[in-house]
């Protein structure tokens, strides 16, 4: 069984925003899971891992760090950027490897995202939490401005 | 029961056509699991584990069900599959 409630933290800078308000009807619905969303500061910034763990996938735009206990935390970076193929992601960490919350992923740029007419706002998601469970994520930041490294919601 | 299938979606199933099949998934009423072909199965209700799988655009996978309905489970999802989610 589950041990600890997870604090999950902001892995960009920015203004933290209710995943409702995702320009994306499927992250806004909560279908990939629950969790918030970031609505980056524009400019070159350093994207970090919200928990610590292990780095299972990663991709220029997207990634999952599964904690300690098996839990895994989606950091998708803006809407559609897959389209982007990699463009303007620079890979700071491997894949499979171990990263401390708060550890250097990905370095990219909100602002070239934006430029490519995409939206930069990045979801941040409790993967395989349950649905229904209104519980399940408890804390989420008085929705406003965060820093990279700052507890952004706990998973209970 | 096993159904071979090719992912049609450009990106294969990344975030969001993953949401979109393991929550046909998990609305099924048997467990269903798929694998990249020559691999080990993961469970299609787990959003993780399908993410997991990293499936590209145009890799096949391999959907599996037991039991009454399978045959109909294993259509539906395999429909959703060669759908292009990103549509």
């Amino acid at each position: 069984m589950r041990s600890r409630p997870l604090a999950v933290v902001a892995p960009v800078s920015g203004r933290a925003i209710a995943l409702s308000e995702v320009p994306d009807a499927v992250f806004a619905q909560n279908m990939v899971g629950p969790g918030a969303a970031i609505d980056p500061d524009r400019g070159p910034g350093v994207v970090v891992s919200p928990v610590s763990g292990i780095l299972v996938k990663l991709k220029p735009h997207a990634f999952v760090v599964t904690a300690e206990d098996g839990r895994g935390v989606l950091v998708h970076l803006g809407i559609d950027t897959v389209n982007l193929d990699g463009g303007g992601f620079v890979l700071l960490a491997e894949e499979g490897s171990m990263v401390p919350a708060g550890a250097p992923v990905i370095r990219w740029n909100p602002a070239a995202v934006e430029a490519a007419g995409l939206s930069p706002v990045c979801p941040v998601i409790a993967l395989d939490a349950d649905r229904t469970a209104a519980e399940v994520l408890t804390g989420t930041v008085s929705l406003g401005a965060v820093s990279a490294g700052d507890r952004l919601f706990t998973w209970a | 029961m096993q159904r071979t299938v090719t992912v049609a979606s450009r990106v294969g199933l990344h975030a969001r056509p993953a949401a979109v099949f393991v929550k046909a998934a998990s609305a099924a009423s048997l467990p269903v699991t798929i694998a990249k072909e020559g691999k080990e199965p993961v469970n299609a209700r787990s959003i993780l584990a399908v993410l997991g799988l990293d499936v590209r655009g145009g890799e096949d996978v391999v959907l599996e069900a037991d039991g009454d309905g399978a045959e109909g489970i294993l259509d539906k999802l395999a429909d959703l599959l060669t759908e292009d989610l990103e549509g």
